[in-house]
């Protein structure tokens, strides 16, 4: 059963195409990349699935739910897909256990003392349950992006995106970041992550894809798509970033 | 070189001189010219307030008048009921917030020293004469400080001086906590008003004035009353230490709400003299709050509804055109402002109350604030009032008060909504809230105010009457809430986008992502521009003299200097505008001290 399927997908930024028709599914459980070179449409495509943008063609159906305009679908498929960006996007007036607890307590109408109890355990799980109580901006990246992945995952959602988590990282931080999605990947989550880390997509990856101006050229087992590119434009992609 | 002798080097004190004044030859330069003007100001202040022209009594005289104006005497009581509330409030605050920072021994001392000092050196750079001119125009130059005077004043500060200086680096670990001793300055504060004693004009039996004024305390008629507060103050003080000990957790909001609605319930109940009659009560206030308490409690029950929440635009829409409706129609004030409440009660019920929890505890806020707002219209409506000469029992600082407090109450709220409004995706409402902002920010305050003596009353149906104070209320209300607005604009449009991205992918709705996440964080920006307009309402409280209100201004220019009963002021005019210009300082530089360290702890500077 598919959790995520989309069908012939096509978003244009005024005359500009940016998706040109993009059909996949995603599995339970299952860890997709996505690389391509810059201005590919990668995020674009995952900002699609919890409606950060709109497709003007296609379907996108999520967890049985269609996306459409209806107001109440939409907050419902936020809830269940989680979302962890690039510049972090922690809210910087709240400390790391109130970012953390703010959707649970707001959102999912719990209470305090059970939102802050689950945000304890997910901040042990990436590994920082000391900086609770600290402010976003006293915090490096890395452990920036591990709240930020903490503050997703209090909703416990189904699905998780990544829109190249690590790349406003400094190398030293890339890895504690890793780690945090590989354990998390090994939990069982289903996950669509854009990034040009290719050794993760090696070691964590169940299938890989490659996009290139708005299309899906390549959909491979990770074995497959480092190894044995199907495509030619795979193996460019992959001389250049190797 | 002087400069790199070991005393600028070695000594810390020559060091900070060294890199702070005398760096280079150009700073040193500045530092000589500035040092040189400030001295030269000072030494011609101190002649001016020192010289033998000036009638200070005039001042210390009128400090009633300054105050409240013509305030009956036997109402007095309720003067002091309103500033003992404040204080008790205070020191409730200062316990209960008491974060703890204390204070050893030796920093005590270091502050006395730094302030002795400094006492020292002004003493020391008074000027001996000052300039006296003359009838025929001539100049006499007069001795204002005698020298046994200023020995008699600088010898004890400079023993002082020289006793803190040492006593600084005493060893004793004893460690104060800063808000009692800071509560023990303010006692010495009141303490001095029975033993710091000034010429002071008194009446005999027959209303004549005794000549030479007789020295008296500071504060010789109200040292009692002060004396009383300062006590409730402390206790208060205490009773707020005692709850935080016992963590009672309700304080934390009861305490900010009660700063909220002191000075409403001061305004509405203290300062008037309401009589409440149980006829009005039985007829309007008990039904209003029943109705509006069921409507109430209909609208959290079914907030949640699917059936009805497709109908949420129109119900809204409808709610808005009825409580215009209410608003025109004759009924009795407390439903037509109980109406606006509702509006309020509609919007943020489908955001609070989609839990049972969520709706008991909306419920009861709902009916607390029933009650609440009922109680304080019903003072401020009532009829019967506190009667003095002047026909309004608001005048001097009680004025520029009411004036600068409703100010800020009225206007924030409706800046944010019209801020909110002129970044709304909705065409309608945001050409409404652009049209209002732009409208009211083009025409001068002063205008405005004509507008409101003489226009206002011209444009409202016949029969509706508004007391000039409450309509200038209103305008400045607007006022300043356009000008809020467009900061509050401005500080919406320093949030990234990520922002708003990261609440929609949390889940958050429309209303959860901007009063959690956007509005926090453009107000946080916005917190130095917000005191700034709100030290600007303050002074610009003065111009509603202009349209024939007493404020503390218009006292101190046109009303003293023409008193000739039962002293004569006749033509003191400078010694007020001084006394006003260190008035109107105190109070603002207090306000942006306070923001600052407001502003530190939110931790703005840091990040
Ligand atoms: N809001 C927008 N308005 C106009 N054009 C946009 C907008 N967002 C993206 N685009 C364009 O759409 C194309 C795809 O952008 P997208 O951000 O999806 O690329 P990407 O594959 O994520 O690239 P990168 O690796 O650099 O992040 C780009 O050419 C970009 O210029
Ligand atoms: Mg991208």
């Amino acid at each position: 059963m598919s959790i995520i399927k989309t069908v012939d997908v096509k978003k244009w930024f005024g005359d500009f195409q940016a998706l040109k028709g993009i059909s996949m599914e995603v599995a339970e459980g299952e860890v997709l990349v996505i690389c391509g070179p810059s201005g590919s449409g990668k995020s674009t495509f995952i900002r699609c699935i919890n409606r950060l943008e709109q497709h003007q063609e296609g379907e996108i159906v999520v967890d049985g739910i269609e996306l459409t305009n209806d107001l109440k679908n939409i907050e419902a498929i936020r809830s269940e897909v989680g979302m962890v960006f690039q510049s972090f996007n922690l809210f910087p007036h709240l400390t790391v256990m109130q970012n953390i607890t703010l959707a649970p307590i707001w959102v999912r109408k719990k209470s305090r003392s059970e939102s802050e109890e689950k945000a304890m355990e997910l901040l042990e799980r990436v590994g920082i349950p000391e900086q609770a109580q600290k402010f976003p901006g006293q915090l490096s990246g890395g452990q920036q992006q591990r709240v930020a992945i903490a503050r997703a995952l209090a909703m416990e959602p189904k699905i998780m995106l990544f829109d190249e988590p690590t790349s406003a990282l400094d190398p030293e931080m890339i890895k504690e970041v890793l780690d945090a999605m590989k354990e998390l990947a090994e939990s069982g989550m289903t996950m669509i992550v854009v990034t040009h880390e290719m050794g993760f997509a090696k070691e964590v990856a169940d299938r890989v894809m490659l996009f290139d101006e708005g299309l899906m050229v390549e959909e491979n087992t990770p074995n497959e798509f480092f190894d044995n590119p199907k495509n030619d434009r795979t193996k460019l992609f992959l001389s250049q970033i190797l | 070189m002087i400069r790199d002798s070991k005393f600028f080097i070695e000594n810390p004190y020559g060091r900070w001189i060294r890199d702070n004044l005398f760096s280079s030859s150009s700073s040193a330069f500045l530092t000589f010219f500035a040092g040189f003007m400030v001295i030269y100001s000072y030494r011609g202040i101190v002649g001016f307030i020192l010289n033998p022209e000036r009638m200070w009594t005039s001042v210390t005289y009128n400090m009633k008048l300054y105050m409240i104006l013509a305030y009956p005497d036997e109402a007095m009581i309720r003067v002091w009921l309103s500033v003992g509330l404040a204080l008790i409030l205070g020191g409730l605050s200062i316990g209960f917030y008491n974060s703890g920072k204390t204070i050893s021994l030796g920093g005590i001392f270091q502050k006395l020293f730094t302030i002795s000092a400094v006492i020292a050196l002004l003493i020391a750079l008074a000027p001996t004469n000052t300039n006296v001119i003359q009838n025929d125009g001539s100049i006499e130059v007069v001795e204002i400080i005698p020298q046994d005077v200023r020995m008699l004043i600088l010898g004890p500060s400079l023993v002082l001086t020289l006793a803190f200086f040492f006593l600084r680096n005493i060893k004793i670990k004893n460690l104060f906590n800063t808000a009692k001793v800071n509560l023990t300055y303010f006692g010495l504060i009141i303490a001095s008003l029975y033993f710091i004693k000034i010429p002071t004009i008194s009446l005999d039996s027959s209303g004549e004035r005794i000549i030479p004024d007789p020295f008296l305390p500071i504060a010789s008629t109200t040292y009692i009353p002060w004396t009383i507060l300062y006590i409730g103050m402390l206790l208060f003080f205490f009773i707020g230490s005692l709850l935080k000990n016992r963590d009672i957790k309700i304080m934390a909001r009861l305490i900010p709400i009660s700063w909220f609605l002191c000075p409403l319930f001061i305004f509405s109940w203290i300062f008037k003299k309401p009589l409440v009659e149980l006829n009005t009560v039985f007829s309007a206030d008990i039904p209003s709050i029943l109705v509006f308490g069921i409507i109430g409690f209909l609208i959290i029950r079914f907030s949640d509804n699917q059936s009805i929440g497709v109908y949420r635009t129109p119900i809204n829409i409808g709610f808005l055109v009825l409580s215009i409706v209410v608003f025109l129609l004759p009924l009795v004030f407390i439903f037509k402002a109980t109406m606006v409440l509702l509006l309020l009660l509609l919007v943020v019920s489908p955001a609070i109350a989609t839990t049972k929890e969520g709706k008991r505890q909306l419920f009861i806020v709902w009916v607390v604030s029933l009650f609440v707002l009922t109680f304080l219209i019903r003072g401020a409506s009532s009829d019967t009032m506190l009667v003095t000469p002047t026909g309004s029992i608001f005048g001097g600082f009680s004025l520029t008060w009411l004036l600068a407090i409703f100010g800020t109450y009225a206007s924030f709220p409706l800046g944010l909504a019209l801020a909110l409004g002129r970044t709304s995706t909705l065409p309608v409402i945001r050409i409404i809230c652009t049209g209002i902002i732009e409208i009211v920010r083009s025409v001068p305050y002063i205008t405005w105010l004509f507008f409101a003596s003489v226009m206002l009353t011209v444009f409202l149906p016949a029969g509706v009457e508004f007391n000039l104070i409450i309509r200038v209320l209103i305008l400045t209300a607007f006022f300043s809430g356009a000008y809020f607005a467009e900061y509050i604009r401005g500080g919406l449009q320093s949030i990234p986008k990520g922002q708003y991205e990261a609440a929609n992918a949390i889940g958050m709705n429309p209303f959860q992502r901007i009063f959690l996440v956007i509005v926090p964080q453009a107000l946080r920006t916005i917190i130095p521009t917000l005191v700034g307009s709100v030290i600007t309402s303050f002074k610009d409280s003065s111009l509603v003299a202009i349209i024939g209100l007493f404020d503390i201004l218009r006292i101190g220019t046109s009303v003293i200097p023409a008193q000739s009963q039962p002293v004569v002021f006749i033509g003191r005019n400078l010694e007020q505008l001084v006394f006003l210009s260190f008035f109107f300082w105190v109070f603002t530089f207090v306000f942006s001290r306070r923001s600052m360290k407001f502003e530190k702890r939110l931790g703005l500077g840091e990040r």
